[in-house]
């Protein structure tokens, strides 16, 4: 009896692709470990040059910048994105849950190119917002957002936002709802009942999102590209430039792959910090 | 006990067995769902496997349809030897729990799937449809989807679908259970009805005592992965084997008993201050020591207190049931010190009144203590 | 019911909060859809006059057109070769045990982790490793490797929800394997498929960043012609192709929500 008819047929063709990411990865370690030749695209020699440039202070500062991004996108995405899948779970007219699903949805199937630009519109010197707070007499002097953190973060926020609301509203759609009647049944109130049973079963949702937000905030270029504009340089946007304006794919491999290790790394720690929350929870 | 290869070993002489189980074992990972059974049904014979979920019973189902294979052993169906033959080549009729209509195909395109399978000429598909819409009395409904019917139509369908193939053996796996309590009888009657009539040879899977004794031929009880007892309704209620089977079909009353010897008819125990001379069916009685006496509530009679001879006992509840009341009795003699018994409603006691409670001669059985072998 | 003040203060908290939050997301579209009609190439709010000639621009504009097309036949390509594989890896995913199969399990999803400027990068070494054109199936094979995860990841789902009764049913009617996938399998996962190859399909086509690494100037996709517009010119072409493109969106989503219900797609009902 074949238990498994379809075995080749099916596999093959992820069989193939599995092939092209692992040959990609390793062209990636084989560049890094490779001399730059300047004029040339084709890599010298073995060497491990490339991995002693970048403790070049300029490196270690956009390992500084993807980091504190990372955090604090992170930190502003939670706190906007779990009252907006809140409400978009438990608000009582059936119109405002589809309008907030639709508004807080429709980023997500635009790009990176059209909501950066659009923000670029809005943090301007001549953008909405100093227009605005200039017309209204807040500020003399346009507030400076495009080239700085801040009008990175905010922009990174917007961009990391939906995916977040949708997996915190995933976790809290999955909370029976009888189970917050009980806490009010026992007399618990609407803050209390959130803190206590709401917010705590939601936690496998806010951990999710964590590590999600974290991972796309690292992965973003295009927003701290147009937004920092090479004022805030992250590593994606140094790879970029290593590799197209000076052509030194090598060493823009290189950071690549540290980078990777230390996406990799960072997820590691926090699923093990994670199960160890959890150990000491279950006992 | 059917556990163990029948007097004759596992052979391979022809028989005039539809489905035959030889030592036929199946485990999960380190988890053991069946240990080696051994199992015959004849021809147009309807059988049951009954026991709780996990015991091993679904499994034996789909170790016959071919949806699992057997770690060791051999499954004949029709003296023929099937244990490597996939599902599809077994000429096999299922009904399952939730019947698992095609949704995306009418009821027609339902029971004409098995013939299309076999390629069989577009002319013979349609009438033999017709037929097997005819004998589930679904004439009207050939067109309809299984979303737009009732559960019981839905079973129908699944039915109908099962038979029209003409399969070797019809296998249900609990198809009744998604169905409320009076369509529920109305389907049961109809299914052995067509069953009787087409001498279909049936393996039916239940965890529902009642379904099973009202239905079966024979049955098999399960549980941890083997079977327990076999044999026709009438064998398993009045003769249970052993603790578990008692309990677990009809309600038992389970008394700490002495075994004070074995006499020509039976044993002489002593339970609850009082001496019983005991008639038993029983050829494998345990040794003289503390057992388990076995007593169906209707087995049990009230008397007075005093009685000679009886046990005595309080009233704890009384619940009325329409056509009798249960007595819940407190008695010290009782393995869990509750006795339960079934009395005409005009006979119900109050609460704290103190009772006796007579054990018939013949009827109860004796098992081997709790932990001991059984 | 009887609402307390405490109740009210949170009930109003809760509104302002909401359309606070809601308005944040809204506020760049909003902002871009009145640039876009600013008469000035030179941004300024609100706009002195009023134009259309930018979405005029946008559509003389060579390089958008060129991108669109390559955009279209990038993401149905993509999609469908995404498709194929990741509803086949999902199928032996959920269905057999086979040797490295948590291997290749790893491999397949790990562009979930891997920057998207990691894998363009490695796709452009490799493709120059391996002395290949950067042509338009290297920018199909980076979008393939990007949404495969999102593709299998969904079908998955779909796989696993699957009732096995309905195979096994056909299977004891007779039905080959190959007839059972074909007459069963096949057609109840149609929606799961559908909706699995779309999705696959609008991350193609707004995937940006690997993008970069691999188009050349006859292989550009839509985002990275947008892109370089913004590099080289300030006025607000860029901002009318946004409001099409958001206009675009919304609408085919809205119509996806009227159809199958957003919740239920998004596993958030």
């Amino acid at each position: 009896m074949n238990k498994r008819p379809f075995l080749g047929w099916f596999a093959s063709p992820s069989i193939l692709i599995a092939f092209g990411i692992t040959a990609s990865f390793l062209a990636i370690v084989q560049y890094s470990l490779r001399a730059h030749v300047p004029g040339s695209l084709d890599p010298g020699g073995f060497t491990l040059e490339n991995f002693t440039t970048l403790l070049k202070a300029v490196y270690g500062q956009a390992f500084l910048n993807t980091v504190l991004l990372c955090f604090w996108t992170t930190v502003f995405t939670l706190l906007i994105g779990y009252p907006l899948a809140y409400a978009m779970i438990r608000a009582k007219s059936l119109a405002l849950r589809s309008a907030i699903l639709l508004i807080s949805l429709t980023p997500l199937f635009l790009g990176e190119i059209v909501r950066t630009y659009s923000w670029m519109i809005v943090l301007g010197n001549r953008g909405f917002l100093n227009a605005s707070l200039i017309q209204l007499d807040l500020i003399d002097r346009p507030i400076d957002f495009m080239f700085t953190m801040t009008g990175v973060v905010i922009a990174l926020v917007h961009f990391t936002l939906p995916i977040v609301v949708v997996m915190l509203a995933a976790a809290l759609s999955h909370i029976d709802r009888n189970l917050e009647r009980a806490a009010t049944s026992l007399g618990a109130g609407r803050v209390r009942c959130f803190l206590t049973v709401t917010l705590p079963l939601s936690i496998p949702g806010i951990v999710a999102a964590t590590s999600t937000s974290f991972a796309w905030t690292f992965s973003a270029f295009a927003t701290p590209q147009m937004i920092g504009g090479g004022k805030v340089q992250t590593i994606s946007t140094l790879v970029y430039q290593v590799g197209f304006a000076s052509f030194n794919f090598p060493l823009a491999a290189s950071l690549s792959l540290v980078g990777l290790l230390f996406t990799i790394a960072v997820l590691a720690i926090f699923n093990t910090g994670i199960r160890r929350l959890e150990q000491m929870g279950a006992h | 006990m059917s556990t163990d290869p029948p007097a004759d070993g596992p052979s391979r002489t022809l028989g005039k067995h539809a489905v035959k189980i030889d030592g036929v074992s199946k485990s999960f990972g380190k988890t053991v769902a069946l240990e080696p059974v051994w199992l015959k049904i004849r021809r147009g014979e309807f059988l049951t496997l009954l026991g709780p979920s996990g015991c091993g019973k679904t499994t034996i189902l789909n170790l016959i349809a071919g949806f699992l294979e057997a770690d060791k052993g051999e499954i004949f169906i029709d003296d023929e030897l099937v244990t490597q033959v996939p599902p599809h080549q077994r000429e096999i009729g299922i009904v399952f729990q939730n019947y698992a209509l095609f949704p995306h195909m009418s009821v027609t395109q339902n029971v004409a799937y098995g013939l299309r399978t076999r390629r069989i000429s577009k002319a013979e598909t349609e009438t033999r449809v017709r037929e097997a819409l005819d004998l589930v009395k679904l004439q009207d409904f050939a067109d309809r989807r299984p979303k737009q019917l009732s559960g019981g139509q839905q079973q129908r369908v699944a039915l109908a679908r099962a038979l029209v193939i003409r399969p070797r053996v019809l296998l249900l796996d609990e198809p009744f259970s998604a169905l409320d309590r009076n369509l529920r009888t109305a389907m049961q009657v109809e299914l052995k009805e067509i069953q009787s009539r087409l001498g279909l040879t049936t393996v039916f899977v239940t965890h529902d005592q009642t379904e099973a004794l009202s239905m079966s031929e024979r049955i098999a009880v399960m549980s941890r992965g083997s079977i327990r007892q076999i044999g026709t309704p009438t064998e398993i209620y009045d003769h249970p084997q052993n603790r578990f089977v008692s309990t677990f079909v009809g309600d038992a009353n389970l008394f700490s008993a002495d075994l004070l010897r074995k006499t020509a008819q039976g044993a002489r125990l002593g339970v609850g201050g009082t001496t019983l001379d005991l008639d038993t069916y029983q050829d494998d009685l345990p040794d003289p020591g503390p057992v388990t006496l076995f007593v169906r509530p209707e087995q049990c009679t009230l008397t007075a207190p005093d009685q000679p001879g009886a046990i005595t006992a309080t009233v704890a509840l009384s619940v009325y049931q329409g056509s009798h009341a249960e007595l819940h009795l407190d008695c010290p003699a009782s393995e869990d010190g509750r006795v339960m018994l079934r009395v005409p409603c005009g006979e119900a006691q109050d609460a704290g009144t103190k009772v006796g409670l007579a054990l018939p001669q013949r009827g109860p059985a004796i098992y081997a203590k709790e932990g001991g072998p059984e | 019911m009887r609402k307390t003040p405490l109740d009210r203060v949170l009930d109003w908290t809760g509104r302002l909060l909401l359309a606070a939050i809601l308005g944040f997301v809204m506020l760049p579209f909003v902002v871009v859809f009145i640039a876009s009609f600013n008469e000035s190439a030179i941004l300024s709010f609100p706009p002195r006059s009023w134009s259309t000639k930018w979405y005029v621009n946008a559509f003389e504009y060579r390089d958008f057109g060129l991108g669109l097309v390559n955009s279209l036949k990038i993401a149905a390509f993509g999609a469908t070769l995404a498709l194929i594989a990741g509803a086949g890896f999902a199928y032996v995913l959920d269905r057999y045990d086979f040797r490295f199969k948590a291997l290749l399990n790893s491999v397949l999803m790990s562009p979930l982790i891997i920057p998207n400027f990691t894998i363009g990068l490695g796709l452009l070494v490799l493709s120059a490793a391996a002395s290949l054109p950067r042509s338009t199936w290297l920018v199909v094979a980076t979008h393939v490797i990007i949404v495969l995860p999102f593709v299998a990841r969904s079908v998955y789902v779909s796989l696993r929800n699957f009732e096995r009764r309905y195979e096994q049913a056909a299977e004891s009617l007779g039905g080959t394997p190959v007839h059972v996938l074909w007459t069963v399998t096949l057609p109840l996962l149609l929606p799961g498929l559908i909706s699995g190859g779309i999705f696959a399909a609008i991350l193609s086509f707004n995937e940006f960043t690997a993008s970069l690494f691999v188009v050349n100037q006859s292989t550009k996709t839509l985002p990275v012609a947008m892109y370089d517009y913004v590099r080289e010119y300030a006025d607000p072409t860029l901002a009318a192709v946004s409001v099409m493109y958001l206009v675009v969106v919304a609408t085919a989503l809205v119509i996806v929500h009227k159809l199958f219900r957003l919740e239920k797609v998004l596993n958030v009902d």
